[in-house]
């Protein structure tokens, strides 16, 4: 294990000078005020504040800031918007923290070949935005695609409800360029299918930050589908639901998507959204099937009838556009609807087998008990993909607590029948602790030497995914509102 | 003798020799890919993978699969299929060819234009690398992003940084039917803009493959369109439910009479030319095949530099992914490296891609710079092999590092 010595305040203050002459004193932040902003992601259990915060503008710029770190051996670790929900932007013994949000153009559109070429501060739904009109589409789709960036989807790995049918970010990324963890610039893959060599694209998208910061992404352009088919199934019991998510699975069909709602979350949505969700069902099947209008109807029968058959109260189709929107909207703001549950939230992100999902949610029910912790559960069924959501109220040190062993018997739960304790959201600092009860030592060392190839020194994103990360010796300088641990 | 483990214990017990000896190894699968870039060296001690052959584990319903490496693609399609379901990776020899041997060398069939990369079927792997530690990366789940991912990885790796020992799969549905139309297109300028039509088209095919030359105009299954040797076939493969197909079959030849096709020749399943598509890059009377990876607009213009070079090559594209297979008809004069350096690796890089060999006459001479010389960061890939294989044992001297 590597451990990084935190900076100094001398080595601190002349590194900020040294940045604001290399990239411009308007794209250096160094007051308190200012960087408390970039004490933590989405995932607001740990804080720590960075010493400096960076804007760049360029490849450029990213490449003197690297370098200039690494001369006065400061860590530093890239962010995005932050809305990582693991941590994964938490600048663990301060350092310089590289904002990549002004670094946001779409630098070329090409669709006879099929992709474009963004900077990584560009936001997931302002590529979708631009092809607009175009037959194309940016397939990766996560409930944040309205703030989070291509960068950071690259970094997690994104998901999003129609990656059951679509993929996720890695299946759309033919190349990147990077600066990596020692200042000089590389391009792996792009604008051609399968390049040369080892599939480093296939390594870095995912890795977390802590491989390179990404610079430029070419990403696949996906065609639109000619119509949708978009289902809401009412179900008066949750095994019901995750029933016949098994037989829609088992039956061959491959929605586009296949979101699950329980009640705890229906009457937090329709109390902010007012769609007209039956409050009184316990569970609810979002099924949006997509393609070729011609074989449509077809799949629609087919699910609506499996649904019955594992007796689904009632199936309603969205009748419009704007109905199927507003569906979505609900869905992909559900979380925004959780402050009307309680204060704080804590939302967990397991995969089990799919057939699996009657025997986890049950586990759920009981945990949930167990801990008097109340759970509500929205997620990507189709994939196995749980998120689970514990509710509690941060100012209470033994909720807390309890929601820390809940969250870490759900993960459990999902390793003991065979998933994973992350689908898309990350390891970050969150899960550093599962590491070792997915993998074996032999499998974290062979990890620990592929970052090594790419970040020797360990300054790059220090202390994240990986248990022997480095840095045993770090303190935390700013404590601030580092809660609950 | 090659060394048979038939486990992966037994794997990890082989490499740990090796280390012992500093002797090098290469592992096989079936043996198909054997002249796959720079040509392997006889003298070299083999791991063959054949007898980790098991299904560890399919559970059918939550649509993936556990196979040890050394499983044949023909077994493995056997197996899916009996559960209506497959891996859509097209391979050729899957008599012999293992998945282990198909991932080592990210062999990608016709059906990625419309199922996807095979990287993108791999969830989980198991490998032991050159350090003597046997790893796993991914899981038996189909969306999972704990740790680095290992499966991306080591496909496409060719065993220079780990003998992959098991892998688990994501499978799909089989079509309910499948069906295919083809036609005849005069010049390149026309096929290119067949092509670009096709990537606007309503309908979504799972393949689309362009064809030329004497291999195609030999083919019985295309007689009807009186291949000229300097024209081309459009080959489009439609899968899906039958009222899908039906619609497809009639879009599609609407699309065509629009752009001037007027007899194109359609049938129904999956009969020739397919098998003939599948097997087109085995097939060992060719003196020279290669590879090449290019933007889809790019298909055209690399076609056009090795027919410069040999007029009498056959050609098959999967021209939706860029993907070019040249077969040619003569061995060049000047030898393998001056037509890759002179011709056919720039040819491929004015559009973002690089050209590999598949099959050449054994002893030829190529250097490592004309077989790997595309543009990439080979430093830095050289510096995951020296973590993973510090001895340089798996595979020496046969993949891209400097």
């Amino acid at each position: 294990m590597q451990s990084i010595p935190s900076p100094s305040a001398p080595t601190l203050t002349r590194l900020a000078d040294a940045l604001r002459r290399a990239i411009g004193a308007e794209n250096v932040l160094t007051a308190r005020s200012d960087l408390m902003v970039y004490e933590c992601d989405g995932f607001v259990i740990e804080k720590n504040s960075p010493d400096i915060v960076v804007f760049p503008r360029s490849t450029a710029d990213v490449v003197k800031i690297v370098k200039l770190c690494n001369a006065d051996g400061v860590p530093f670790v890239p962010r995005g918007a932050g809305t990582s929900l693991a941590g994964g932007c938490l600048p663990i013994g301060g350092g310089v923290m590289i904002v990549l949000m002004r670094l946001n153009r779409i630098l070329e559109i090409n669709y006879r070949d099929r992709y474009a070429l963004v900077e990584p501060g560009v936001v997931n739904v302002h590529l979708t935005n631009a092809l607009k009109g175009s037959g194309y589409h940016y397939a990766p789709d996560p409930s944040s695609q309205g703030a989070c960036t291509i960068g950071g989807n690259v970094a997690t790995n994104s998901g999003g409800p129609h990656t059951l049918k679509y993929g996720v970010t890695v299946n759309h990324v033919l190349g990147i360029e990077a600066v990596m963890a020692d200042g000089t610039v590389i391009q792996v893959g792009g604008p051609a299918e399968d390049p040369l060599g080892l599939d480093l694209v296939g390594a870095m998208v995912g890795s977390e930050g802590t491989l390179g910061v990404v610079t430029k992404v070419w990403v696949k352009l996906t065609r639109n589908p000619q119509g949708w088919r978009t289902m809401l199934a009412i179900f008066e019991s949750c095994d019901d639901a995750t029933q016949a998510i098994s037989e829609i699975i088992g039956a061959g069909i491959v929605p586009a998507a296949l979101e699950m709602m329980d009640q705890g979350i229906l009457v937090a949505i329709e109390a902010a959204f007012s769609f007209g969700f039956p409050l009184d069902a316990q569970a609810i099947l979002l099924i949006e099937v997509d393609g070729l209008d011609a074989g449509l109807d077809q799949q629609r029968d087919q699910i609506v009838e499996l649904c019955k058959k594992c007796k689904a109260r009632e199936v309603r189709l969205a009748k419009d556009e704007k109905e199927r929107l507003k569906l979505w909207k609900c869905r992909k703001q559900a979380f925004g609807a959780i402050g009307r549950l309680s204060p704080s939230y804590c939302t967990q992100d397991g995969v089990v087998p799919r057939t699996q999902l009657p025997h986890i949610q049950r586990k759920i029910t009981e945990i949930s008990a167990k801990y008097d912790i109340k759970i509500v559960n929205v997620f990507h069924a189709g994939d196995g993909n749980i998120h689970p959501i514990l509710l509690f109220d941060e100012r209470d040190p033994a909720q807390v607590e309890r929601v820390l062993h809940a969250s870490n018997e759900i993960l459990d739960a999902c390793l003991a029948c065979g998933g994973s304790v992350t689908g898309e959201h990350g390891i970050g600092v969150e899960k550093i602790h599962f590491m070792e009860k997915m993998f074996s030592p032999d499998d974290l060392q062979a990890m620990d030497n592929l970052r090594k190839a790419f970040n020797p020194t360990g300054r790059l994103s220090p202390m994240k995914m990986l248990p022997t990360a480095g840095g045993c010796g770090m303190e935390q300088k700013h404590p601030g509102r580092r809660a609950a641990l | 003798m090659p060394i048979t483990p038939s486990n992966s214990a037994a794997v990890l017990a082989a490499v740990q020799q090796a280390r012992a000896q500093n002797s090098p190894l290469q592992p096989i699968g079936g043996g198909t890919s054997l002249n796959f870039g720079l040509q392997s060296n006889a003298a070299v001690q083999q791991v063959s993978l054949a007898q980790l052959n098991r299904i560890v584990d399919y559970p059918a319903r939550d649509m993936t699969i556990t196979v040890e490496a050394g499983i044949t693609m023909q077994r493995l399609t056997a197996t899916l299929a009996k559960e209506g379901q497959r891996l859509p990776v097209d391979v050729p020899q899957g008599d012999r060819a293992t998945i282990g041997g198909v991932i080592a060398t990210n062999w990608n069939g016709y059906r990625r234009f419309g199922q996807g990369q095979l990287r993108d079927f791999v969830i989980g792997i198991e490998a032991v690398d050159g350090n003597g530690l046997l790893f796993h990366g991914g899981g038996r789940v189909v969306k999972n992003v704990a740790g680095y991912d290992f499966c991306k990885l080591l496909t496409g790796s060719f065993g220079t940084l780990g003998i992959i020992t098991q892998v688990t799969l994501k499978v799909r549905p089989l079509p309910e039917r499948s069906a295919w139309l083809a036609c005849n297109v005069s010049d390149a300028k026309k096929a290119e803009a067949m092509l670009a039509a096709l990537q606007q088209s309503a309908v979504t095919p799972a393949a689309i493959e362009l064809v030329s030359g004497s291999a195609w105009q030999k083919q019985p299954a295309l007689a009807e369109l009186n291949l000229t040797p300097n024209g081309f076939a459009l080959l489009v493969l439609l899968e899906g439910t039958t009222t899908e197909v039906l619609w497809m079959k009639d879009q599609l030849r609407r699309e065509w009479r629009e752009a001037g096709i007027v007899n194109p020749f359609m049938q129904d399943g999956c009969g020739e030319p397919w098998p003939a598509v599948q097997e087109f890059s085995a097939d060992l009377d060719s003196p020279l095949t290669v590879q090449a990876s290019v933007t889809p607009s790019g298909v055209l213009p690399f076609v056009a530099a090795c027919r410069l070079r040999d007029p009498a090559c056959s050609v098959l594209a999967h021209a939706g992914n860029g993907s070019v297979f040249v077969r040619f008809a003569k061995f060049p004069e000047k030898g393998l490296s001056e037509l890759l350096m002179g011709d056919l690796q720039p040819a491929a890089a004015a559009h973002h891609g690089h050209v590999v060999i598949l099959n050449a006459p054994p002893g030829s001479a190529i250097t490592h710079r004309s077989v790997w010389g595309g543009e990439a960061p080979l430093a830095q890939m050289s510096a995951v092999k020296k973590k993973f294989d510090p001895l340089n044992l798996l595979n020496r001297g046969r993949f891209v590092y400097v």
